[in-house]
């Protein structure tokens, strides 16, 4: 009895003291811990590891086992596994809020001090210890290296051209200093395809000139049919693609199968940094298998179950056949929220190099008479089936910074309005059919050129012509070529373009409201103005509208915005102005991305946004949380 | 044998009938004909004799007339859609109602959405009776681009839609956009063929008039280009092609494709056939009075076989129909708001269709009933222009 | 023989020299380049793109350089094995073409077999009962194979292939195989997957296939030699067999020069439609991004598979037809 007691006693004694309590580990790693293969699971994860919030996240306790099959379209694909499993030095969680995730902790001053601490016995996937020295050698000897650095600095590490000064603390803590604010620096670390500031030391070592000998190295390249060391090391180091079998990661599943393959085995990595509440070290799937087809194959392999995680490449008409394939049990159709500003947006080249066609863009009345023109109900009912919400080219219902006046801004299809307006600019004079004319006595006919790739522009470009007639505009289709439609859109030969609206319809105060303003180049509706920006004034032109020049001003005002409030401030501000100029001509948002999941599979939201950013597709879900009910 | 015989004590028998020397030579009337017709007489005789050959023509006519006519005989306009029908399967048309003979008649649409398996739902609704007249006034167009009339073959009395071939994701009729697809796959071939014909006779002709290493030259090059694949090819060309050009502009474009990949298999034959023919004697005598070679050949050689091109150009047409259904699939051909029979395979090219809507596939009835007519009538043709053979 | 066997191979190599000079002429063409592509296919997927890192690439990839140069760079690696590299997958592009050749040969090879067994029964048949019912009928079925388009049949059938006999989606076989090492299970799985893409590529080149057997059996059996054996009274079957069989098996090599490219782009599309992994999907990656030297490579090698194969056939048909050794070619 004595003895039982004992024995209770000091196992309840040990679960208390051993703080992370029933600790699991996948059986497959147990099998080569007890083998010698590996260190035990507290030398494994870091002292403080990564917990995430169940309870917040509405996520259940897993499994371990399993393999998830992916289905990409192409080799470069693989480049998604780092965008889906997400581990970043700080990121967003699906309530698109930054926070730590490799980093212990962040601590950010006057918004240009970054000082980052990391994880004590925080391990790359081959066992070494993540340590300052990462970040040392990313900077000293990449960046600011003669050869290796030619690239230059990141941009986003840059301030008005500024390089910021690099610190090391001790092992865990390092710091970067800028003499002005950097909004851009965490969103950046945060992103889907993010900023690295760090690489496996100890790894790349072996292919750099200032640890390495030179003539090995010289052997090495050649070997590898690199033209010298710099490439062999540039190569060596690319984490996006996973294509380096041998390059440690940070990330929950490390690709162990050289390319080129259409089948790449992603392996768990036994060295992860998150657990679960119970202290169970995550991801509970062994392996993800991503399986390389044509893109046109992959909705039919989705709708007979031949993957357990898809959203990539299915689209909202796909739906009927994945809801007829449910059928067969293996799989469910989750419909998520599309996260972009605008399923289908039209843009007016305010830098047309006509000058008939850019005074007539740059009229504000010619634009909003386009926009109310649209019958937007009608495209929502036709292509997506009444489930989209009719609105501008602007944030999503579940943004933060939702206001109705900026989805409803110009949108309502008032016809007598739209006539109103044009007949105001002083085009009342219209040809027998009806079309207007011109001051010059040519038909108003637009021509609106796509990049040829989607049949969703297609047909809503069909539906919008057919109401734009009502007010005596011709609408014509150019479909184009993608390099060529760009092209053309950059140097001014295009009058209006039609692609997607803002890429990021849910943002948050401390991304950067690029899109609202005359940024970068890729910005159909000011190319050159953008691209002024861009090179800081070595190509495009200087900005010559006021309202776009109010646009970029609140834009600069956010670099350096002080603290989140007035950051809030200006965003709300830049999104009042952009729908009611009606830079862009939105028609729906809030549209739905069919994703297949295995039947099986649970901790995957039942509702969500899929975007590229904040919440990097599938990542900011968490994919090392996903297990299989089996 | 004539009463009148004379019997011969050998029993031979001599005919009484008046004795013409040249009767040997005479020729009966039919076969008089046969000998002065002219050798385009002969090849309409045998052509004839080929039933099958005659009907394919004949349904060729009939489509080409189909393409010329679209705008009559199609029940809608090609801009026409309606956002109410989406992908309606296709109606029946029917003539009793309830038991009684009413006229040609389709049912209504009964519309549902169903939100579980995103599917618009039509059954029948045998209540509500459309009938369909004829010659009637339907959509408006300008028959041709010029002409603005608003006649049709058929429409509904009511307006309500006739999907007789079921809608597409606009709401767009498909037999109204197959009838206009014919314009520009019929004759997409033809003017590809007569590319790909001048560039066969020209250079096939200059390299069997002249042989030695023009003839060289030429086979070489008929080598490259038929040991490429060809669909690589037609992407590389379609590729230069400035996507944004017109669509008319596409179209010449395409059929310059077509046909500039295509005169390899014309020019072997034309040279081959001259390389046989340039020792005739006819050939000498015209060199002799001074012809120049392109007199020579285009004059005295070609027309010779010209029979046989023509057979074999009818025969590479649906290699041209099928290139640009082939090119709309890899997106370089035409592309919506074109109508073509490519475009239309195009838009059914994918598993959605195939499994739930898959009327729309219907595009290819057409394309492969042209293909074999082509191909009989080619066939027949083929066989007439040998008419000694 | 030997004479004939080197004039035919010396022919070659001003042909594959020619060939080759039309490829990077063809694939410089389209404006623009690789890098262009790259960051606009970024663009349009919504995602961000460092520009500075594109310029880098582009001079690191000796886009600097003048065309003839990269064109004499490429075409001399060839001869070495060196085709390149691919920008797309940033690795040699003899690595990444790897197996896809050897699936291009196995696929092209079931087809022309399969070709070759349904065509010339069948025009055997038409040229003996020309004109009757069983000729339309035969040729009928043959053209609806030739009239139907690739893709769209293709896609029909893999779907109704899997509907009825569970077969995986496309590809040549199930995902589990793909990067295992041969095996019968493998072996069965390819097969299995096979048939489809053998089907339809074959049904479209057996009815040009038939025309051209029943046209040169149909000539053979004009010959005087066939009447004179009718004549004395030889049976029809024997007298079938004996000559003018024979004579057209000349042709049954001879065709390959045409069958070849024929199978060999036909399987492009529908390699495509059924996400095969031979060199199809990737040639028309390679051409619609302009990975220059990755589509390159293909074409050639797509070109000299087939002026191999024609050299092939036209030496088997120099061992079996003393004639074109003589005369120095076949006139086809």
């Amino acid at each position: 009895m004595r003895g039982m007691l004992k024995t209770t006693l000091s196992m309840v004694l040990t679960v208390w003291m051993s703080g992370i309590s029933f600790a699991g580990e996948a059986p497959m790693i147990a099998d080569k811990v007890a083998k010698g293969e590996l260190p035990p699971l507290e030398e494994r994860l870091p002292k403080e590891p990564m917990i995430v919030d169940y309870a917040a996240e509405n996520k259940t306790e897993g499994k371990y086992g399993g393999d998830m099959r992916i289905l990409m379209g192409k080799a470069k694909d693989t480049r998604q596994m780092a965008v889906y499993s997400y581990a970043r030095l700080v990121g967003f969680g699906p309530d698109f809020i930054l926070g730590p995730d490799i980093a212990k902790s962040f601590d950010v001053k006057e918004g240009r001090e970054f000082t980052f601490t990391l994880r004590e016995g925080h391990r790359w996937s081959d066992g070494h210890l993540l340590t300052t020295e990462d970040f040392r050698y990313f900077w000293e000897d990449m960046v600011k290296h003669p050869e290796l650095g030619r690239k230059g600095v990141p941009t986003d590490m840059l301030v008005e051209g500024e390089e910021p000064t690099f610190e090391v603390i001790d092992e865990l803590t390092f710091k970067y200093t800028w003499s002005k604010p950097n909004p851009a620096f965490l969103p950046a670390l945060a992103g889907a395809s993010p900023l690295y500031i760090y690489r496996p030391a100890h790894y790349m070592k072996q292919f750099h000139t200032k640890y390495t000998d030179a003539d090995k190295l010289e052997e090495m390249a050649a070997e590898a049919e690199a033209k010298d060391w710099t490439a062999l090391h540039t190569r060596k180091q690319r984490q996006r693609r996973a294509e380096n079998p041998d390059l440690p990661t940070l990330q929950a599943w490390w690709n162990r199968t050289p390319p080129p393959s259409t089948r790449f085995v992603f392996e768990r990595n036994p060295f992860y940094h998150r657990v679960d509440p119970n202290g169970n070290q995550l991801p509970y799937i062994d392996n993800v298998i991503m399986n390389i087809v044509s893109k046109d194959v992959i909705p039919a392999k989705a709708g007979t179950g031949e993957t357990d995680l898809q959203a990539r490449y299915l689209r909202f008409d796909h739906i009927p056949f994945l809801k007829q394939g449910e059928a067969s049990g293996k799989f469910r159709t989750l419909l998520w929220n599309l996260g972009r500003g605008s399923q289908v947006a039209l843009f007016p080249n305010l830098n047309a190099s006509d000058p008939v066609w850019r005074d007539l863009n740059r009229d504000v009345r010619f634009r909003r008479a386009l926009s109310l023109a649209i019958n937007r109900d009608e495209i929502n009912e036709s292509i997506y089936f009444g489930l989209a919400q009719p609105s501008a080219n602007t944030v999503l219902p579940s943004s933060k910074f939702h206001r109705d006046e900026y989805t409803t801004a110009w949108t309502s299809h008032d016809t007598k309005k739209a006539n109103a307006l044009l007949d105001d600019m002083g085009l009342d004079k219209r040809d027998e059919d009806g079309t207007r004319l011109l001051p010059n006595g040519a038909r108003l006919e637009i021509t609106v050129e796509s990049a040829g790739e989607s049949t969703e522009e297609t047909d809503v470009l069909e539906l919008i012509s057919a109401h734009v007639k009502d007010i005596g505009v011709k609408m014509f289709v150019r479909a184009s070529q993608r390099d060529i439609f760009r092209r053309r859109a950059n140097s001014g030969e295009t009058v209006m373009s039609v692609f997607n609206g803002l890429d990021n319809g849910v943002p948050s105060a401390d991304m950067s409201p690029q899109e609202l303003a005359p940024t970068a180049q890729p910005q159909l509706q000011w190319p050159q103005w953008g691209q002024y920006n861009e090179t800081g004034g070595k190509a495009g032109t200087k900005v010559d509208m006021e309202s776009a020049e109010t646009q970029l001003a609140l834009y600069n005002q956010w670099m350096i915005a002080p603290d989140m409030e007035k950051k809030t401030e200006i965003w709300h501000e830049m999104l009042g102005n952009y729908t009611d100029q009606v830079f862009s001509i939105g028609t729906v948002n809030n549209s739905r991305q069919p994703v297949v999941i295995s039947a099986e599979l649970r901790n995957v939201p039942e509702e969500a946004t899929y975007s590229w950013e904040p919440t990097s597709y599938f990542g900011a879900y968490r994919p090392d949380t996903f297990w299989f009910d089996r | 044998m004539s009463k009148s015989a004379t019997r011969l004590p050998e029993d031979h028998y001599v005919n009484e009938a008046p004795f013409d020397p040249k009767a040997i030579e005479k020729l009966t009337p039919e076969q008089e004909a046969v000998f002065l017709a002219s050798q385009m007489q002969l090849m309409w005789w045998k052509f004839k004799k080929h039933k099958l050959a005659v009907f394919c023509g004949i349904f060729l006519l009939l489509m080409y007339l189909m393409a010329a006519f679209a705008e009559f005989l199609a029940p809608y306009n090609l801009e026409a859609k309606n956002s109410q029908y989406i992908y309606a399967p296709p109606q029946s048309i029917n003539l009793f109602h309830e038991g009684e003979f009413v006229g040609p008649f389709v049912y209504d649409y009964k519309k549902e959405l169903d939100l579980k398996t995103f599917q618009r739902v039509y059954t029948e609704d045998t209540t509500k009776v459309i009938p369909l007249s004829f010659f009637c006034s339907g959509d408006e167009y300008n028959f041709w681009g010029m002409i603005p009339a608003d006649n049709h073959l058929m429409c509904a009395d009511i307006q309500k839609p006739i999907y007789l071939l079921g809608s597409d994701r606009l709401g767009r009729d498909l037999l109204s956009r197959i009838i206009y697809g014919a314009r520009i796959s019929l004759t997409i071939g033809l003017i590809g063929i007569m590319i790909s014909f001048v560039l066969g006779i020209v250079i096939g002709g200059f390299a069997g008039y002249y042989g030695g290493w023009v003839d060289l030259v030429v086979q070489r090059l008929i080598e490259v280009i038929q040991s490429l694949p060809t669909l690589p090819l037609w992407l590389v060309l379609a590729a230069i092609m400035p996507a944004n050009w017109s669509p008319i502009l596409i179209y010449f474009g395409i059929t310059v494709i077509l046909g500039l990949i295509d005169w390899t298999g014309l020019a072997r034959a034309v040279r081959s056939k001259l390389l046989a023919l340039r020792e005739e004697d006819y050939v000498l005598a015209a060199r002799l009075m001074g012809a120049s070679p392109a007199r020579i050949i285009g004059l005295h050689l070609v027309p010779g076989f010209m029979s046989h091109l023509i057979a074999s150009a009818t025969i590479t047409i649906p290699t041209m129909i099928l290139g640009e259904t082939a090119l709309s699939f890899l997106g370089l051909g035409l592309r919506s708001p074109t109508v073509s029979w490519g475009v239309l395979l195009n838009e059914a090219q994918n598993i959605n269709v195939v499994a739930i809507t898959p009327w729309l596939i219907l595009p290819v009835v057409p394309v492969i009933l042209v293909i074999l007519a082509f191909n009989f009538f080619g066939d027949g043709l083929r066989d007439a222009a040998d008419p000694y053979g | 023989m030997l004479g004939y066997i080197a004039k035919r191979f010396t022919y070659m190599i001003p042909t594959l020299i020619l060939t080759s000079m039309l490829v990077f002429f063809l694939i410089e063409l389209p404006p623009g380049d690789y890098f262009e592509s790259y960051v606009n296919e970024l663009i349009a997927a919504g995602e961000t793109i460092d520009p500075k890192q594109i310029e880098f690439l582009r001079t690191e990839y000796g886009f600097d350089r003048p065309v003839w140069e990269r064109y004499w760079i490429w075409a001399t690696g060839m001869l070495v094995g060196d085709f390149g590299y691919s920008f797309e997958y940033e690795l040699p592009v003899r690595e990444v073409i790897g197996d896809r050749l050897i699936f291009t040969i196995i696929v092209t090879f079931f087809t022309i077999i399969f070709t070759w067994l349904i065509a010339f029964p069948i025009g055997i048949y038409s040229a003996t009962h020309q004109y009757s019912w069983g000729d339309y009928g035969l040729t009928f079925l043959g053209l609806l194979g030739l009239a139907t388009p690739n893709f769209l049949l293709a896609l029909i059938m893999m779907y109704l292939a899997n509907q009825w006999f569970g077969t995986a989606i496309g590809g040549l076989m199930d995902p589990e195989f793909v990067d295992k090492p041969f095996s019968f299970a493998k072996f069965l799985s390819v097969m299995e997957h096979l048939w489809i893409p053998v089907i339809v590529i074959g049904t479209s080149g057996t009815a040009a296939m038939i025309r051209r057997v029943r046209a040169n059996l149909l000539d053979e059996l004009r010959k005087p030699y066939v009447t004179t054996a009718r004549a004395k009274g030889v049976p029809e079957f024997k007298g079938l067999m004996k000559y003018p069989f024979r004579m057209s098996l000349n042709f049954f090599i001879a065709d390959i020069g045409s069958v070849l490219p024929q199978v060999i782009s036909g399987a492009e599309i529908v390699a495509i439609v059924l996400s095969l992994e031979t060199t199809g999907p990737l040639l028309i990656q390679a051409l619609q991004s302009q990975d220059m030297y990755l589509a390159g490579s293909f074409l050639m090698l797509l070109a000299f598979l087939t002026v191999i194969g024609v050299l092939i056939s036209d030496i088997a048909l120099g061992f079996l037809d003393p004639r074109i050794r003589l005369q120095g070619g076949v006139s086809r």
